[in-house]
């Protein structure tokens, strides 16, 4: 005989689902959003898609230069990135840092690091170097730390310290006790997460274009100024399967370190 | 035998841990080069206090430990590193890396020995794998040298630990429970193999066990501690029933038999 089965707690349940429809209520009346007027001007958007349609696949030999810019950008973005991104992490771990200023100043500079987004970044690189790609991987990079330490900063905080001991009591230095004891069992999470950063950055760099940090975002920008829809919508449907494949791949890669 | 090293010695040693628990007390132990210890006692009497305070894991409260007249319990950095060189350790859930194969957790024992800019780029020295080449032949599975650490069974990994810990050419090996988590008959053979390499090599050896019949078969003098302190000290082969009911503070049931888990 199983025990019977608690009551759920109903005013808990009522508060609970009032207080999200009052915040819906408010919210939508904030932005004057009105479910009449929307279904009224969805012929608006109908329009649009058709006019995107079909997409102009005679513009794509053009888009591989952007392309591969973009991809050139999220890689660079990615690598500097995924470098810089481990000794932030590691001195942001609890268990592994240096102490206790460190760990706090290292934690708040990854805080700032997260809470400004990629635009910003690339607004203020486009003006540090100069309108471009080179804008668009300085940005990439930052952005790419901000992800990567971040959550592998966790994934280091939740390894078994027995290993690292041990490694401390072979004799081995806080250097060797991370490369032997801390990072192998980290390691996995740390590949996922580069690959995840570099999915991002592939779609980052669609965004980053319209700050003027070069790639396919430039032309994008620049397409759709001129009411080209046709040609948006091959952007677009470019960049989708670029990151269908990127995604696949990655997934695969994992899988195999898994 | 004053020129032999391995040499281990408690001065009125005591910690305290953070919150009050006292895991050792009034410690005055002296440890020859060369003898193979066994320490018995309840968990929570401080057995592993005991050998991680002589590989400075632990820091003594009051008191000090001395390894061969130097004190362990004020040195840091530089000075404890070159101390935990010459002190291996074996635990009981082994400590490997999991995904690197045998030979290079072998390796991890010489990182003391070599210089640091070559142990981050994999630049072992050959001199140092013929050491740790030696260290598996020496616990009998040098044909698992390039077998990835994970795939090997419970006893071949704590066989990966021993030799990590002999790579270090050691004068002390502590072992903190090596067999809690071995099937019986692995459990004799790392025994076996613990008892060997201390009378081949003479490195003085601390093993902590909580099986009783185990520490009479292979303990030459044993140490029974209650409390965080010292409550017997002699040898194996004359400690009696009445000794052990004395150090656990109770009367000994199956459980602290190893022969009766196998039933």
């Amino acid at each position: 005989m199983i025990p019977q089965r608690p009551s759920r707690n109903w005013p808990l349940i009522i508060v609970t689902a009032s207080f999200l429809l009052a915040m819906t209520w408010w919210s939508g009346n904030g932005i004057g959003f009105s479910v009449v007027e929307f279904l009224c001007n969805i012929s608006g958007g109908g329009r649009l898609l058709a006019e995107s349609w079909p997409p102009d696949f005679s513009y794509l030999p053009r888009l591989a230069d952007p392309f591969m810019e973009t991809l050139n950008i999220a890689i660079i973005g990615t690598v500097i990135g995924g470098i810089l991104s481990v000794p932030v992490a590691v001195l942001a771990a609890r268990n592994l840092t240096l102490g206790r200023v460190i760990w706090f100043t290292d934690r708040n500079f990854m805080n700032v690091l997260r809470t400004l987004p990629d635009l910003f970044w690339a607004m203020l690189f486009a003006t540090a170097v100069g309108f471009g790609p080179v804008a668009g991987a300085l940005a990439l990079s930052v952005f790419t730390i901000a992800v990567i330490s971040k959550l592998w900063s966790e994934s280091l905080e939740s390894i078994d310290m027995g290993l690292p001991e041990a490694v401390r009591a072979v004799g081995g230095t806080w250097l060797e006790m991370l490369k032997f004891g801390a990072i192998p069992q980290a390691m996995q999470h740390y590949v996922s997460y580069a690959l995840y950063a570099f999915e991002l950055n592939v779609r980052a760099s669609m965004v980053l274009g319209l700050v003027g940090a070069g790639g396919i975002g430039m032309i994008l920008e620049t397409q759709r100024a001129n009411f080209e829809y046709e040609r948006v919508a091959m952007i677009v449907l470019v960049v989708l399967v670029a990151v269908l494949i990127i995604e696949e791949i990655s997934e695969a890669i994992r899988k195999q370190l898994a | 035998m004053s020129d032999q090293r391995g040499r281990i010695r408690f001065i009125d040693a005591g910690v305290t841990y953070p919150g009050g628990t006292v895991g050792m007390k009034d410690m005055n132990l002296e440890i020859e080069p060369g003898e193979f210890v066994v320490i018995v006692g309840s968990s929570g009497a401080g057995k592993s206090t005991l050998l991680r305070a002589v590989n400075g894991l632990n820091r003594l409260t009051s008191g000090s430990v001395e390894v061969d007249g130097e004190t362990v319990s004020q040195r840091e950095g530089r000075e404890l590193r070159a101390l935990r060189k010459r002190v291996g350790m074996i635990f009981q859930d082994f400590r490997l890396v999991k995904r690197l194969s045998v030979i290079n957790n072998v390796l991890i024992g010489r990182l003391a020995h070599v210089p640091g800019w070559r142990t981050m780029f994999n630049l072992w020295p050959q001199h140092d794998r013929d050491i740790a080449i030696r260290a598996l032949e020496r616990v009998g599975i040098p044909e698992k040298a390039w077998v990835r650490a994970s795939t090997l069974s419970g006893g071949q990994q704590q066989r990966v630990g021993i030799a990590r810990a002999l790579a270090q050419e050691p004068a002390i090996i502590l072992a903190d429970e090596p067999v809690a988590s071995l099937d019986p008959v692995t459990t004799h053979q790392i025994m076996r193999d613990l008892v060997r390499i201390n009378r081949e090599l003479g490195i003085t050896t601390l093993v902590n066990l909580h099986f009783l019949d185990l520490a009479r078969e292979y303990g030459k003098r044993i140490i029974g501690l209650k409390h965080g302190e010292l409550v017997y000290d002699g040898s194996a082969k004359t400690v009696t029933d009445e000794d052990f009911r004395d150090i656990y503070g109770r009367e000994f049931t199956e459980d602290d038999l190893l022969e009766e888990q196998q039933e």
